[in-house]
C-alpha cells in the first residue's frame, strides 16, 4: 500500500478482537478502495458490527492495525462518518430530529464551541435530503422506525465525510424507505465517497453494492461482488443454510441442508 | 420571616438546584441508582476525612470523601466488567460494602465526637444558620450557603461548558467516541461532580435525601418537557420549589426540613405524573377519551355517506338501527348522534339521519385515511 499514490479509504492487516477467550473477529485482512459502495455480509454474530467497531476505535483489538487513508483513525476523524445501528440509542432522549442531525456537526465544532445559525442550516438540508425536512421539530420517540433511521442518515450526511460505516441502515426498514436510503448511498458514491454498509439480505447484495466483504469471525472473501459473491463463498460464509438464503435468485443454488454447516 | 427562616430556606434551594443539575444526565444516561451509591460510599471518606481534620468543614474531607465516591464508580464498573453480574447488582454489591465500612468505623472510633450516622443520614438543615462562616471577623452567613454556593457554581460550569459534549455523550456514546469527545472521561468528570455534590449536601440534608434531591426534580422534569434545555432549567425549578414548599411543610408540622424537602419533591413528581401536559395520566385518558368519540362521529358519517341517496337509506339511517349495524349500545349511539348534532356533521329529520356538507368532508377524510 506505500507504493499506492492513492491510498486505499481502508486497511485492516491482521486485526483480532476477542471479547472473553474465543475470537469475534480472526485475523482479518481488509482493502477497500477509494470511491466503493461495499456490503459486509455474515450470519448474527460473524463480527459484523465488531469489525467496524474495532475499526473506529469503539473496541479495542487483541491484535492488528488499522489505516483510514493510509494513516490512523485518530488523525482522519473529520473525514469518517458513522451511522450505528438505531437501537443503540435512547430514542425517548428528549431532543429533536433537527438537533439529532446537528449532533453531526459536533466534531467540526470541537470542544466547547456551540452550534449556532450556519450548522442549523447544514442540518436542515441534510433533512431535506433524506426527505425529513417536515420533521426538524418533532421529538425523535415519535418518528416511526425508517424516519428515524433517516434522521441517522442526515445526521451521517451532514459531517461530509469521505468514508462511511453504515451499521444496519436497511434493518426494519419499510420497502420506500430502503429505496430512499439506497439512492443516497448511490449519491454518496457519485461524489466519491467511501461507503460501508452492514447488510442482512442476501438477496438484494448484487443489486446495491459494488463491492462485497463476506464474513464469519474470519474474512471469508472480499472484492468486486462479481467475483467473489459465488455459491462457493456463500456456503464458507453460512453453512448449509445457503440454498435457503439464495433460492429466489435460482442460479445453482447449494441444497437447503443445514447439516453441512462448517 | 425572620432572618434565620430565609437562610434556610436560601440554603434549602441552593442545595436542591445542585443536586437537581447532575441530576438530569443521572435520569438521563439511566444511573439513578448510581447516586444512591455514591451518596452512601461516600461515607467511610467521611469518617477517614474527619479523622484526618477533625473538622465536618474542611474542604479537605469534602474531597477525600469524593474520591471515596469515584472509588464507588470505578468499584461498580470493574465489577460490572468481568460480566458475572449486571450493573444494578454490581451496585448493590459494591455500596453497601463502603457503607457499612463508614458504620464500622463510627461506631468503633468516632463514639464520642460530633458524628454519628442519623446526622450523615439526615442531616439538619435547621442548624445551618448556626454554622456561621466568619472571615477576617465579618459574619458572612451560613458556612453550608458558601460550601453549596461552591458546589452550585461547580455544577453550573460544568454544565455551560460542556453542555454539548455530555448531550452528544448521553444520546449515542458510540458517535461521541469516534467524533474524539472522550466519553468515558466525560462520565467521570460527572460523577465527580456527582460525588462533590453528594458529600457537601449531606451535612445540611444527609446522605438519602441527596437521592431525592437527585433523582426527583429531573425525573419530574423529563416528565414535562422534550427539550434537554428545557428540562435542565426545569429540573432546577422543581427543585427548587421542593425546596421552599418542603420548607413550609415542615414549618407547619414542626418536622424535620430535609424529610420535608424530599417529600415535597415527591408530591411534585406524582403530580406531574397526574398532569403533566403530553404523558400525564389525565392527558393520556382525555386523549383516549376524545379520540374514542371522534372516531364514533367518523364512522358515523362513513356509515350515512355509504348510504346516502341509496334505496335502503331509509331504513339504513335511523338511530335504531346503528345498534344493529355498527354494534352500538343504544345509549352510545344516541350519544354519539347527539354530539354529531351538535359539531353540525348531522341532521335529525323525523328519526332520519341525514349528513350535512361538514360531515360529508369528515366522512371523506376519513375514508381517505384509512
Amino acid at each position: 500500500m506505500t507504493d499506492d499514490p492513492t491510498p486505499a479509504a481502508l486497511t485492516v492487516r491482521d486485526l483480532t478482537v476477542a471479547y472473553r477467550d474465543d475470537p469475534v473477529l480472526w485475523d482479518i485482512d481488509l482493502t477497500v478502495p477509494t470511491g466503493t459502495l461495499m456490503g459486509i455480509v455474515g450470519p448474527n454474530g460473524a463480527g459484523k458490527t465488531t469489525l467496524i467497531q474495532s475499526v473506529l476505535g469503539l473496541v479495542e483489538p487483541a491484535a492488528g492495525q488499522v489505516r483510514i487513508f493510509g494513516t490512523p483513525y485518530a488523525e482522519q476523524r473529520q473525514r469518517v462518518g458513522y451511522v450505528p445501528q438505531r437501537g443503540s440509542v435512547d430514542w425517548d432522549f428528549p431532543t429533536h430530529a433537527l438537533d439529532v442531525v446537528m449532533m453531526g456537526l459536533y466534531g467540526q465544532l470541537g470542544w466547547f464551541r456551540r452550534p449556532g445559525a450556519p450548522e442549523r442550516e447544514k442540518a436542515r438540508a441534510a433533512l431535506d435530503e433524506v426527505g425529513m425536512v417536515d420533521y426538524a421539530d418533532r421529538q425523535i420517540s415519535q418518528l416511526s422506525g425508517g424516519q428515524q433511521q433517516r434522521v441517522f442518515l442526515a445526521r451521517a450526511l451532514v459531517q461530509d465525510a469521505d468514508l462511511y460505516f453504515m451499521d444496519e441502515p436497511l434493518q426494519g426498514v419499510d420497502a420506500t424507505t430502503e429505496r430512499a436510503i439506497i439512492d443516497i448511498l448511490r449519491a454518496l458514491r457519485r461524489r466519491g465517497c467511501t461507503v460501508i454498509v452492514v447488510h442482512h439480505d442476501l438477496q438484494t447484495v448484487t443489486e446495491y453494492f459494488d463491492h462485497v466483504m463476506l464474513l464469519n469471525v474470519r474474512r471469508i472473501a472480499s472484492g468486486p461482488v462479481d467475483a467473489v459473491f459465488t455459491d462457493e463463498n456463500l456456503r464458507l460464509t453460512y453453512g448449509g443454510r445457503v440454498g435457503f438464503l439464495r433460492q429466489q435468485q435460482g442460479g445453482g443454488a447449494a441444497e437447503p441442508s443445514s447439516e453441512a454447516a462448517a | 420571616m425572620t432572618l434565620p427562616q430565609l437562610e434556610i430556606q436560601l440554603v434549602a434551594v441552593v442545595v436542591a438546584v445542585a443536586c437537581a443539575l447532575p441530576g438530569v444526565f443521572l435520569i438521563l444516561r439511566r444511573m439513578a441508582m448510581m447516586s444512591d451509591a455514591i451518596s452512601h460510599a461516600i461515607l467511610p471518606g467521611i469518617v477517614v476525612g474527619f479523622f484526618i481534620t477533625e473538622s465536618l468543614g474542611s474542604p479537605l474531607l469534602i474531597v477525600a470523601a469524593a474520591l471515596t465516591g469515584l472509588l464507588t464508580v470505578a468499584l461498580v464498573e470493574l465489577v460490572e466488567r468481568t460480566k458475572l453480574v449486571k450493573e444494578d447488582a454490581a451496585i448493590g454489591i459494591v455500596f453497601p460494602v463502603l457503607f457499612s465500612l463508614g458504620v464500622i468505623l463510627i461506631a468503633r472510633y468516632a463514639g464520642d465526637v460530633h458524628l454519628d450516622t442519623d446526622v450523615v443520614l439526615l442531616g439538619e438543615l435547621a442548624f445551618a444558620p448556626f454554622d456561621r462562616f466568619t472571615a477576617f471577623g465579618l459574619d458572612l452567613g451560613p458556612r453550608a450557603l458558601w460550601v453549596m454556593g461552591a458546589a452550585l457554581g461547580l455544577n453550573a460550569l460544568f454544565l455551560a461548558l460542556f453542555y454539548k459534549e455530555l448531550k452528544l455523550a448521553t444520546f449515542d456514546a458510540g458517535l461521541a467516541a469516534t467524533l474524539g469527545f472522550m466519553p468515558g472521561a466525560l462520565h467521570y468528570a460527572l460523577m465527580s461532580l456527582v460525588s462533590l455534590t453528594a458529600v457537601s449536601a449531606f451535612d445540611a440534608v444527609g446522605s438519602i435525601l441527596v437521592v431525592a434531591l437527585m433523582v426527583g426534580p429531573p425525573a419530574t422534569a423529563y416528565l414535562l418537557t422534550d427539550r434537554l434545555a428545557v428540562m435542565v432549567g426545569l429540573s432546577a425549578g422543581t427543585g427548587a420549589l421542593g425546596a421552599i414548599g418542603g420548607y413550609w411543610l415542615a414549618h407547619a408540622l414542626d418536622a424535620s426540613i430535609a424529610g420535608a424537602m424530599a417529600t415535597m419533591t415527591g408530591v411534585l413528581f406524582g403530580a406531574a405524573v397526574l398532569f403533566a401536559p403530553e404523558r400525564g395520566v389525565v392527558a393520556r385518558w382525555r386523549r383516549r377519551r376524545r379520540q374514542t368519540w371522534r372516531f364514533a362521529e367518523q364512522m358515523l358519517a362513513i356509515h350515512l355517506l355509504q348510504h346516502e341517496n341509496t334505496p335502503e337509506a331509509e331504513r339504513e339511517c335511523r338511530v335504531g338501527h346503528l345498534q344493529e349495524h355498527l354494534g352500538w349500545a343504544a345509549s352510545f349511539a344516541e350519544r354519539v348522534v347527539h354530539r354529531a348534532a351538535r359539531h353540525g356533521t348531522i341532521e335529525r329529520q323525523n328519526g332520519r339521519l341525514r349528513l350535512t356538507d361538514p360531515g360529508r368532508t369528515v366522512a371523506e377524510d376519513a375514508l381517505e385515511r384509512t
